[in-house]
């Protein structure tokens, strides 16, 4: 058995493990490809841990793409551990894909560096935020057994859900960081993060409802926003 | 806390020629020393033979080491030893960390053109390994008290061998079995191949041995009702007879056994003319055989589409009770019709043997093109002659397959004992853990396992006694602390989420003067990860495996 000097391993009990956050952390820190090995499903080590890891690499990847970066970068591929030739043939395959998609940030992906790397920072805070985790952690128990309302999702219908979140994490997570910059206007914002001002609008309320932002001052009748620190 | 200072020692090993045969490991070695917080990095030859494991004692004690990092071979089969030498120099043993340069490269990346990008590989790995190995946390193995009492589920030969080996190692021992009788189905048999034992008497010989055990305690009637705890403290309700009774106890022996297939609408099948071994059997017992053209068909419902595997005793079984009716009337004329023969093992060979020499017919068919049962005859396609062949019958018998049971189903959701989709029981590893199952402190044995004869069922009756005896003896249980953490107690939300993934369930949710908080059953936890990559407040983090680690192994490799 011999194979690309490609890879590095790193180790892990279960791909259950596999946290969004620190995922898009690699990219983050430029990795240029991110394999996910685990067991076949249904003969997971730790009963259903691969089935967990895959609802969340499945949001990551789509959480990333939206950021602008390749999703096949991050991939999850299945083996038992006494299929070495598979083993070769995902770290062949995946080493050529990345191979072929060049240095993160190049043609490959729709956003280039260092813009990207900003908009992945965006997606790390969003993955590593409540809103995503906790749809992503209740979609099995959705999909088993229902809602407290007994209403069973398919994961279509969840996945339609975690889409329409992952569009609203980005553009609040990408205003809570342009506040954080500097106050802007509605307007500003909107033009500075390619967002609809309709939309932008709506998401500056909502936040400033929440407590996220606050009126700094009104300049030419138009109020600017600013960030208000978070506690714990 | 004061932070004390970080002196890693790197202790990188050439493995003989294993992996200094492709890696210039005293290079790799100067290379470690340049890393952060290295304060010591040699190379030995075998890090795992004697000379080797005392140079780590004696750099630990002479370089003051808080971390050790050793590139060499696998975590799997030497990390244990590494740590347990770090623990005896005095260094908690879970600041070990070990990096993989034999399997992950010297062994893979032999090829002239990779020597260079192999050194990097290398190179990178111990980089990360040692940026991890500053991170690590000291842990504490885990001990747990262990019940000094055995549950025995199913009181056929397997549980009955079960219950009375561990009765006779002196541990109290809790024997249930669903029906009025113990037995199982050698009840039903009549002789037992290969050693032609009555099966009558092998049966009620076990069930007195145990019925006389002082250590056992034997209910018949008897439904699980609910189960709760873990290795060590399992909590059980029971029904017998129209009475609940609940017991705690340490360890858990599954022996519910299988069942019978019925093979309605295959070949005839009526249960008169054309029956299954196990009817056969019956009119054994009762002295009601006097059929003089039979014919056997093997695999019937077995290695076909819906049941893909073989149910390994039924040839035993078929040539069996073939040799019975040939000396019981030596002119009666018995075929085999059967897709292979699995007879294992020196007996089983020597009654095939036997069976040939009375004039047991064997004829090989095709599952594709099986024997036609008709009034007075079977048909079947001669295999090797290639031509239709004409065999009058008076009696057919269908060897059918084991199948696992719905009572089965319920045991293993109880006890969170994973079944496989033959609803036959599953063991943690085939190789490595045959005898238990996934959740620790559960083992099985007999037919409930996988299609099994006596003395099979018998054998891995007496090694899951072995295994479960170990907590029993030991009183406790020691376990790795790699387990999930609630590292942020504040956090937690007692919202469940964790609690509903887990698939040891280890979590619960528990009131405590600060609010709703999950609870930890450490004991129970297997460390999977799936909890702290979940919680929407980070409030878990797997010991030894935490995002900050795997963050700053992904780090350091770019930072190269
Ligand atoms: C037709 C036939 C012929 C055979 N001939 C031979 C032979 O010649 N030689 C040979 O070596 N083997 C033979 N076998 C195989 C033999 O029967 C098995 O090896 C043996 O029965 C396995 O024992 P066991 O204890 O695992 O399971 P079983 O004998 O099936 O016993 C399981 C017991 O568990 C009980 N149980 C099930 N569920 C529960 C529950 N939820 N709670 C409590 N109790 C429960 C059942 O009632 C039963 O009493 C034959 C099998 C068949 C079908
Ligand atoms: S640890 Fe996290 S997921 Fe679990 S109950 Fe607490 S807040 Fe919820
Ligand atoms: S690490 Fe896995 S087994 Fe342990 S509590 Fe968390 S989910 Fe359960």
């Amino acid at each position: 058995m011999q194979y690309t000097t490609d890879i590095r391993v790193i180790r892990i009990m279960c791909t259950g493990r596999m946290d969004p956050a620190v995922m898009a952390d690699a990219f983050v820190h430029g990795l240029d490809g991110l394999l996910v090995l685990g067991c076949l499903f249904g003969e997971c080590h730790y009963v259903s841990g691969n089935f967990n890891a895959r609802h969340k690499i499945n949001m990551t990847k789509e959480m990333l793409a939206y950021a602008g970066m390749n999703p096949g970068r991050l991939s999850f591929r299945n083996l038992s551990s006494a299929e070495s030739e598979l083993f070769v043939k995902h770290v062949t395959d995946f080493s050529a894909e990345i191979r072929e998609l060049g240095p993160l940030g190049g043609e490959a992906d729709r956003v280039p560096l260092p813009k990207l790397r900003e908009k992945l920072e965006i997606a790390r805070t969003a993955l590593a935020g409540p809103k995503l985790r906790w749809v992503v952690g209740k979609k099995p128990v959705f999909i088993d057994t229902g809602n407290k309302y007994q209403e069973v999702f398919t994961e279509h219908e969840i996945n339609r859900t975690l889409g329409g979140i992952v569009v609203d994490e980005m553009a609040t997570h990408s205003i809570l960081a342009a506040l954080q910059n500097k106050p802007a206007s509605v307007k500003e914002l909107a033009k500075e993060l390619e967002i609809p001002a309709p939309e932008t609008l709506k998401y500056v309320l909502g936040l400033k409802r929440r407590g996220f932002l606050e009126m700094e001052s009104v300049k030419d009748h138009t109020p600017l926003y600013k960030y208000v620190e978070q506690e714990g | 806390m004061e932070k004390e200072e970080l002196r890693i020692g790197v202790f990188v090993c050439k493995c003989g020629s294993n992996i200094a045969g492709s890696l210039d490991v005293e290079g790799l070695a100067e290379y470690a020393s340049t890393l952060p917080n290295v304060v010591y990095a040699p190379w030995n030859l075998y890090t795992c033979a004697d000379a080797g494991l005392e140079e780590i004692k004696k750099g630990i004690k002479e370089h003051n080491l808080n971390r050790v990092v050793v590139a060499s071979c696998s975590p799997r089969t030497h990390e244990p030893l590494f740590r347990s030498v770090c623990g005896e120099a005095g260094m908690n043993p879970y600041f070990f960390e070990m990096v993989n340069i034999r399997d992950q490269c010297s062994w893979v990346h032999q090829d002239k053109a990779q020597a260079e990008s192999s050194m990097d590989k290398a190179r990178d790995l111990i980089r990360m390994g040692a940026a991890k190995a500053a991170l690590l946390e000291p842990q504490e193995i885990i001990t747990s008290e262990v019940e000094v009492r055995a549950l025995v589920i199913g009181g056929g030969i397997a549980g009955l061998t079960a219950a009375i080996s561990l009765g006779n190692r002196g541990f109290p021992v809790i024997l249930l079995e669903k029906e009025k009788e113990l037995g199982g189905m050698l009840r039903s048999l009549y002789r037992l191949a290969p050693m032609d034992l009555d099966a009558s008497e092998v049966i009620n010989a076990k069930i007195k041995e145990a019925e006389d055990n002082p250590n056992i305690e034997i209910y018949t009637g008897a439904t699980i009702e609910k189960v709760e705890g873990f290795i060590g403290k399992f909590d059980i309700t029971f029904s017998a007879n129209g009475t609940s009774k609940y017991v705690r106890l340490g360890v858990v022996i599954i022996a519910t056994g299988a069942g019978n297939l019925v093979p309605e609408g295959m070949y005839q099948y009526d249960g008169d003319k054309v029956i299954t071994q196990w009817e056969l059997e019956e009119r054994f017992k009762a002295g009601k055989v006097d059929a003089n053209n039979v014919v056997i068909i093997q695999c019937v419902g077995a290695r076909s589409p819906e049941r893909r595997y073989c149910s390994r005793i039924c040839c035993a079984i078929g040539i069996k009770n073939a040799i019975l009716i040939k000396e019981r009337n030596p002119e009666a004329k018995v075929h085999i019709l059967y897709r292979d023969l699995m007879m294992y093992g020196v007996e089983n060979e020597d009654q095939l043997r036997k069976a040939k020499e009375l004039g047991v017919r064997f004829v090989k068919y095709d599952p594709e093109r099986p024997p036609v049962v008709e009034e007075n005859k079977v048909t079947v396609f001669h295999h090797l002659m290639g031509k239709e062949l004409e065999i009058p019958q008076e009696m057919v018998v269908l060897s059918t397959p084991l199948v696992g049971t719905e009572d089965g189903v319920k045991i293993g959701n109880l006890f969170r004992a994973g079944l496989d989709q033959n609803k036959f029981f599953l063991e943690a590893h085939v190789k490595l853990r045959p005898l238990d199952c996934g959740t620790d402190g559960i083992f099985i044995c007999g037919s409930a396992h996988y299609p099994k004869d006596v003395r099979e069922s018998i054998m891995q009756a007496l090694g899951a006694v072995s295994r479960a005896s170990i907590p029993l003896s030991q009183g406790e249980v020691k376990i790795e602390p790699i387990v999930t953490t609630l590292v942020n107690k504040d956090a937690c939300r007692g919202c469940g989420l964790c609690v509903a993934l887990c698939p040891y369930n280890a979590l619960e949710i528990r009131d405590t003067d600060e609010g709703r908080k999950v609870n930890i059953i450490t004991v129970a936890c297997k460390g999977c990860g799936v909890c702290a990559a979940t919680c929407y407040r980070h409030a878990l983090s797997i010991n030894s495996f935490t995002d900050y680690q795997m963050e700053a192994q992904i780090h350091s490799f770019m930072a190269a």
